[in-house]
């Protein structure tokens, strides 16, 4: 049997974890981190050895059919891929790697995830503890790279604090506002022997820190008011509504208010795109009517978003005349951007649910046909033409439309960045809940393929698609041995246009058509992949469209599209950085 | 509008937690006028007084963030009349001879300052007080040859007894704000 078909297998059978026969026996660090990983659940890691962490490695080794390991080819990749398996898998995604350029590898998807809300819990080797501070080989501060793009990070030295550290990194990166979290073991803790039997506890609180708390009766009564009596209210679906697992919650709460739904780009698929209410996206690439009635309507409510600066365009000029029910369980969000009305500080699903009961039923016809209206508008100039495909002109909209339809609205897509991840976000139909997967707050180029493989891993009965440009391809290509080795069927779109596509079109609107260091020459890709173990074909011609897409979804293993796309189509609608919402342009 | 705030943050005695707490300040580049750490009276608990000029507009947000910090058991911020504070400064002023020396003991003695250690040639004059009050008394004593001054951060105490015990209420045994306090936290935009 192949590496990848015995990879394939375990996954298959995963579930049932074997219980370990250690407690209260005296083991080494290492073990007793393997021993901690256990007890949390955790049943995916996510990883890359070397010196310093090879004592854990070792200990991994007697406990591989317990904990699957993944060998990823970049500990960047190991990051993107825990992101796409904790979203998937709904709990932690695990990462190890070893100290120096193995712990600075990590440090892009560290902060990808901070910036996302992702509970990833990153495990690195250090150097013994004699040699902190000496330049020694392969040390690096890794505390401090790490501390201002965690949740929480802590250095243990001890091997005896192995287990409570543990138990406080998972709490803390899945509790309340989720976040990674990292932690930096010196290569003596994990040698040494623990000096206590092994034991573990699972954290439940933690002194000074308050992730979630209850809806205030005052302020879910404050909210219920502003709604009934608004005649032009607007809701927000951010993040947190999925991270709340809140969408059957919002799906009721919509049906009795009637209230128009928009959402961000990390909230997509929490509310079903062919729901009547549903008008479409937020912020700088978003649809027309969502971005230009945000000025128009009176009450605000936003559920698990912050209100990011790609939504907002222009604060000075942004939603001044709505009252904002603010939504949020991070308590530091309230204020930060955009001052609420009512500040709801709870978990998404709680607020909901407390405030069904007090909402009216109601209709609000003729505010939808205000959407409507704009949303036709949008249509006849925007969208019409996106749909285009004749000959050798392929748009990336037109594609991601036939995927969807092909797919049904059910297959999970995974957006790297850049042009394709616009056209991606508008015009992928999402039916189920959990179907949509990108770097929103960092824009990481390169986070697609890990995270698709990474979703695959934590959802396997899911097909999962990555929708990736020439250009972030390119960042992070390495990981198709990966997903090559690990025999997943991960289905892989390239759009290819031979640019920095984003890039570029910035640079013909505000920078006077001057291209400066955007284009690419590719390689082929498809050898590439081929290379790698991986099926594929490149597809020039509309003619051809419908059947490699057929290809792609109906290949048993990893596979990869590359479709050519018109080189310079600029994705719109678009609100310009700096204007306001309502400056947003058609064209 | 700018204004002077002290922000007293306690915290749990920890590796990094000083690093932690500036970096939200340096992010944001905002300078750090005086930082004073501290032990408590209750174990295992660090203060911190920061000294800060900022935004009135934007004070709350910080404060807002240092509190999201794991680690951070309480943190607000105070106006100057809100809170008692001083700093403590020491000059070493040279006396060659001994109607210097008087007369340096002189000013010593009229602004409140001691004589906190006296050598051969030289004595070193301690003075507690506001900003203000150690600048005067450095400017009285530079015609006498202040060759070396250090003065410490500010330490400050909160006025209204009511508004810090309901603040440090919080740092008693595990576990923290009641959700009721937790709401009543003040937010950007709300007081
Ligand atoms: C790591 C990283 N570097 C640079 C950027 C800036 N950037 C944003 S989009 C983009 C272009 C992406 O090009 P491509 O993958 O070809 O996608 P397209 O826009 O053409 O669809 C760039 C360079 C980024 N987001 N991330």
């Amino acid at each position: 049997m192949s590496i990848a078909t015995e990879n394939a297998q375990k996954i298959a059978v995963k579930g049932n974890t074997p219980k370990h026969d250690k407690t209260n026996k005296i083991v080494s660090g290492s073990e007793a981190l393997i021993l901690s990983l256990i007890e949390e659940g955790v049943d995916t890691i996510f990883g890359y050895p070397g010196g310093a962490i090879m004592p854990i490695y070792d200990a991994l080794y007697h406990y591989r059919h317990v904990l699957n390991h993944t060998l990823v080819r970049h500990e960047q990749g190991a990051t993107h891929a825990a992101e796409g398996y904790a979203q998937m898998a709904g709990k932690p995604g695990v990462c190890f790697a070893t100290s120096g350029p193995g712990a600075t590898n990590l440090i892009t998807g560290i902060a990808d995830a901070m910036l996302d809300s992702v509970p990833i819990v990153c495990i690195t080797g250090q150097v013994p503890e004699k040699f902190l501070g000496t330049d020694a080989f392969q040390e690096t501060d890794v505390m401090s790279l790490a501390m201002p793009i965690t949740k929480w990070c802590y250095q243990v030295a001890d091997a005896d604090e192995i287990p409570y550290i543990v138990a406080k990194a998972f709490y803390i990166a899945r509790s309340g506002r989720p976040g990674p979290v990292l932690i930096d073991i010196t290569k003596c803790a994990q040698f040494n022997q623990l000096k206590k039997p092994f034991k573990y506890e699972k954290r439940r609180q933690i002194k000074g820190y308050k992730p979630a708390c209850k809806p205030r009766e005052k302020d879910i009564s404050k909210a219920a008011e502003l709604l009934n009596n608004a005649k032009r209210p607007f809701l927000f679906v951010g993040h947190g509504v999925l991270l709340s697992k809140a969408e059957k919650d919002l799906l009721a709460f919509i049906e009795k208010t009637d209230i128009p739904v928009a959402s961000t780009l990390l909230g997509l698929s929490a509310f079903p795109t062919d729901h009547p209410n549903y008008v479409g996206m937020l912020g700088m690439h978003g649809n027309y009517a969502p971005n230009k009635l945000t000025n128009k309507a009176d009450v605000i409510i936003s559920v698990g978003m912050r209100f990011d600066d790609r939504v907002t365009g222009n604060l000075d000029t942004y939603a001044k005349q709505a009252k904002i029910i603010h939504v949020d369980i991070d308590h530091a969000e309230m204020g930060k951007n955009v001052t609420p009305t009512v500040p709801l500080i709870a978990d998404a699903k709680e607020a909901l649910q407390a405030l069904l009961p007090v909402v009216n039923e109601n209709k609000h016809e003729s505010w939808h046909l205000e959407f409507k209206k704009l949303h036709d508008e949008e249509y006849e100039k925007v969208i019409k033409k996106d749909f285009q495909a004749e000959g050798e002109h392929i748009k990336m909209a037109e594609v991601i439309r036939r995927l969807s339809e092909k797919t049904d609205g059910e297959a999970v897509i995974v957006a790297d960045v850049g042009q394709h991840q616009m056209s991606a976000a508008r015009y992928s139909k999402f039916r189920r809940t959990d179907s949509w997967l990108t770097s929103g707050g960092l824009g990481t180029m390169g986070y697609a393929l890990p995270s698709a493989f990474g979703a695959k891993m934590g959802a396997p009965d899911r097909e999962v698609v990555a929708v990736i440009g020439d250009g972030c391809f390119q960042m992070t290509i390495q990981e198709l041995g990966t997903i090559a080795q690990s025999g997943l069927p991960v289905k892989i779109i390239v759009l290819n246009n031979n640019f920095l596509g984003m890039v570029r079109q910035w640079q013909q609107l505000f920078f006077d058509n001057r291209y400066s260091f955007v284009e690419l020459s590719n390689p082929d890709f498809i050898t590439i992949a081929k290379g790698f173990g991986i099926n594929g074909q490149r597809c020039t011609h509309t003619d051809d469209l419908d059947a490699s897409l057929d290809t792609l979804l109906n290949s048993k293993e990893a596979y990869l599209l590359e479709i050519v796309v018109e080189k310079e189509t600029n994705v719109f609608p678009m609100v310009p950085s700096g204007m306001g919402v309502d400056d947003i342009r058609l064209e | 509008m700018k204004r002077r705030y002290t922000i007293i943050v306690f915290t749990e005695n920890n590796f990094g937690l000083l690093n932690r707490i500036t970096i939200i300040f340096s992010r944001r580049r905002i300078n750090i006028e005086s930082l004073t750490v501290s032990e408590t009276e209750r174990k295992g608990v660090s203060r911190f007084t920061i000294v800060i000029d900022y935004d009135e507009t934007k004070i709350q947000k910080l404060i807002q963030q240092i509190r999201k910090i794991i680690g951070v058991l309480v943190v607000f911020h105070n106006e100057d009349d809100q809170v008692f504070f001083g700093q403590i400064a020491y000059f070493k002023v040279i006396t060659s001879s001994f109607e210097e020396r008087e007369k340096v003991m002189e000013i010593a003695h009229r602004h409140q300052a001691k004589i906190a250690f006296s050598a051969g040639d030289y004595v070193v004059i301690e003075k507690t007080g506001k900003e203000e009050d150690i600048s005067t008394t450095l400017h009285l004593l530079e015609p006498h040859g202040v060759v070396e001054y250090c003065k410490s951060g500010r330490i400050a105490i909160v006025k209204d007894q009511h508004r810090f015990s309901k603040y440090a209420k919080n740092m008693d045994p595990e576990g923290w704000y009641s959700d009721e306090e937790f709401h009543e936290l003040p937010l950007n935009g709300k007081h």
